[in-house]
């Protein structure tokens, strides 16, 4: 990185950070979780939206900043340190945004783009199915086509935010015959409103009693051909290229996760563990390792500018930094002993600074969150597969017959 | 004497990091593959003054020497894939003590007799260095070959030593390969000055450079682990297609990714972050590529089985490489309890607020 280009992006971070001092909540937000905690996370959404900070490394095309990865890494830095509020539209605006700017038509990206970078349409993502999890491919959820219809009928379940989305981007096969032949051919990438009729959202209630995600039923659900995306029977190839977000490519979160450390060195302190070895030992292991993932952040991007390919390191980034993630997590429990069985009682942190009394709060979430992270995005199993096969070269498994 | 140590320092232009690396990447594959680290085994003698004259001749050895004193005068940064290399080749020779940390400390007191002396000796290949970095250092990595021994001690004080006044007690290296010794010197030696910002870039330097090496070796285990479990067969097809042998192979190459990413990065940081991040950077990245090293260590033999614990086959001299070096420059142990104590301070700090 030239001279020019550092002072190009200091000059971006201090404007960010200015901003964001004057525009993120005093109070934490309640959890997105419930209806007026997600309401409020919206509202919040709109707010980085008219400060042009939603999507900061989306092209101008687009409404983004084309920031450019340095200056969206600084953007990321700024906003975790800010404590800014979790983003709730990530989904949209890296699953399916970058999937429309690819393959979709100047008519669906005027149709969607907009709404979705300012959240005001929540999208959530309908991959997998009851019976089919890391086998992605054998998914069942058919649309026949009926004149310039398509008839949904299936379900999908694990379905993030699905209890408060409006629209949802999902796998269906509309190819049963192509399926049989080979399972990745048949199926489409298909967009259909929550609001028709025939579509049924159930909430889920997630291990820790939260509502985050749903199952979605689909009866007889008509929707118009116009709203595939990248071609009837080309849903497998366009889905690929949205995972590679899922599995880490969102430059800038190591900044979140050495605030986590950070926020797990305040609970060392506030038990009074600072010259405690296994406390020690315990802090140094997580702070390691996001150091580590700060570096590895770096280097891709700089692997990223002078056009490297970045598929082969998506699955080791998302295995390290899932684990990475609960490690922190379950370390904050560990540390706090007898009172890891009692969920974010500020009591068991008397005299604490209130950052720490309201780490400790969310401590729990928090941490089922991480165990569900080494699920999702192809669960670390899947990952460690396609390392050992496309990254090692190692023979693949021999298939049933 | 002078103190002057504000070298001015250039970030390394990313086509002199190439540069070394490919020269190393080369020369190495021709002259330090199994067959010489068997050859200096056998031989028991690491130490081998003709490949340390060809690293010189390619200009390796001097890369880092100010040109004054017949070297490149490149920034310490340059060297970080050069240092990766020379690990993923186990190359037995104490080319972090005298090209990268010992040219680092004499080039810190450029006006000195030390300096002006031995700057050109390195420089041509004509001298060893050992150096000494405090409790991190109790032994001096091939201490019986040095010409000079660079003693830093933690209150800023930098003293040389020539040979002629070190009493050199080798010991019995776990890595044969990478000799130690015990060294107590004799009388003062020469004062180079009392600067603790040299001593403690020093050792950054040195810990940094310790986690390329080890980050290189472990990658040298990964790499012959993954070529053995696909020529080796047991139950009619590769042991590398059962999925319980690929998936400690794919652990293994995330921590190994990590690490080489985390020492690169450390490096590369000596010219560009203060003192403070790029010490932060060193020592995650030793802390690191020492739990690295652990795993590859155990999955390198567990995955070989047998033939890896015969002294015929070469994958005991990584294993003891990695061994070594992670019991060097800091083991993953203290660096992370430092790392974790200075974090902590800084919690008290922002508290007290």
């Amino acid at each position: 990185m030239s001279a020019e280009q550092h002072d190009d992006v200091e000059a971006f971070r201090a404007e960010v950070r200015a901003w964001l001092a004057e525009h993120v909540p005093a109070t934490p937000l309640p959890a997105w979780t419930e209806r007026e905690g997600f309401d409020q996370h919206r509202a919040w959404e709109a707010t980085l939206f008219d400060g042009g900070y939603a999507a900061v490394d989306w092209p101008s095309e687009y409404g983004g900043r084309d920031a450019g990865l340095r200056r969206s890494i600084a953007f990321a830095e700024e906003y975790y340190r800010a404590g800014a509020p979790e983003r709730i539209n990530m989904g949209g605006l890296y699953l399916l945004g970058p999937v429309l700017m690819q393959y979709g038509t100047p008519e669906q990206c005027a149709r969607w783009i907009p709404d979705l970078l300012a959240c005001r349409t929540i999208w959530c993502q309908g991959f997998s199915e009851p019976e089919s999890g890391s086998d992605l491919a054998s998914l069942r959820t058919r649309a026949d086509l009926d004149g310039d219809h398509f008839v949904v009928n299936g379900q999908k379940i694990w379905t993030s935010m699905g209890g408060f989305a409006d629209w949802i981007f999902a796998l269906v096969r509309t190819d049963p015959e192509a399926g049989r032949r080979r399972k990745h051919d048949g199926i489409t990438f298909l967009c259909i409103d929550l609001r028709s009729p025939g579509v049924e959202v159930r909430p889920l209630t997630m291990v820790d009693g939260t509502r985050g995600f749903a199952e979605v039923f689909f009866t007889d659900v008509r929707v118009p051909v116009d709203q595939v995306v990248g071609g009837v029977g080309q849903g497998w190839k366009v889905a690929m290229s949205t995972l590679g977000f899922e599995r880490g490519a969102v430059f800038g979160d190591h900044a979140k996760f050495s605030a986590d450390v950070e926020a797990l060195a305040g609970l060392v302190h506030a038990r009074e563990l600072d010259d405690d070895a296994r406390a020690l030992d315990e802090l140094g292991r997580v702070l390691v390792q996001t150091e580590v993932y700060r570096a590895n952040v770096y280097r891709l991007a700089a692997l990223a500018e002078s056009g490297g390919n970045l598929d082969a390191t998506a699955s080791i980034n998302k295995v390290f930094w899932t684990q990475m993630q609960h490690d922190v997590f379950a370390t904050g429990l560990r540390l706090m002993e007898e009172d890891g069985a009692v969920v974010g009682d500020p009591a068991a942190l008397p005299g604490a600074p209130a950052a720490t009394q309201r780490s400790w709060a969310d401590w729990h979430h928090r941490y089922w969150y991480a165990r569900a992270a080494m699920i999702f995005g192809g669960t670390n199993e899947i990952q460690r597969n396609i390392i050992s096969e496309r990254v090692l070269g190692l023979p693949m498994e021999p298939r049933p017959a | 004497m002078t103190l002057e140590t504000t070298v001015p320092r250039v970030p390394a232009d990313d086509d002199d990091r190439q540069v070394l690396t490919e020269l190393a990447t080369d020369l190495l594959a021709r002259h330090c593959d199994r067959e010489h680290l068997r050859a200096r085994l056998d031989l028991g003698q690491a130490h081998d003054p003709a490949l340390w004259r060809r690293l010189s001749e390619a200009g390796l050895v001097s890369a880092l020497v100010p040109p004054e004193h017949g070297g490149a005068g490149l920034s310490t940064s340059s060297v970080s894939g050069l240092l990766h290399v020379l690990g993923r080749h186990a190359t037995p020779e104490p080319f972090l003590e005298t090209a990268v940390v010992g040219v680092e400390v004499l080039s810190a007191f450029p006006d000195s007799a030390v300096a002006t002396t031995w700057l050109p000796r390195i420089a041509a290949g004509e001298a060893l260095v050992g150096v000494r970095l405090g409790p991190l250092t109790p032994y001096v990595v091939h201490g019986a070959d040095v010409d000079l021994l660079l003693d830093l001690t933690p209150d800023g004080t930098v003293r040389a030593f020539t040979a002629d006044d070190l009493d050199v007690t080798p010991v019995q290296s776990l890595d044969e390969l990478r000799p130690l010794a015990s060294i107590e010197p004799r009388g003062d030696g020469e004062l180079l000055g009392v600067a603790p910002e040299v001593v403690d870039r020093a050792r950054t330097v040195a810990v940094a450079g310790a986690a390329c090496l080890l980050a290189g070796a472990s990658r040298a285990l990964l790499d012959q682990t993954v070529d053995y479990v696909t020529v080796r067969h047991q139950f009619g097809r590769p042991v590398g297609s059962f999925q319980a042998v690929k998936h400690a192979a794919a652990d293994l190459a995330v921590m190994v990714d990590m690490a080489t990413s985390a020492a690169l990065a450390a490096i590369d940081s000596l010219d560009r972050s203060d003192p403070d991040d790029a010490r932060r950077r060193a020592w995650s990245a030793k802390a690191y590529a020492g739990d690295a090293a652990d795993r590859a260590n155990v999955a390198a033999l567990q995955l070989h089985g047998g033939i890896g614990f015969t002294w015929e086959y070469h994958l005991h001299l990584w294993l003891k490489r990695v061994m070594g070096l992670a019991a060097s420059y800091g083991t993953t142990a203290t660096l992370r309890r430092d790392l974790a104590r200075e974090l902590l301070a800084r919690t008290r700090e922002a508290a007290a607020r």
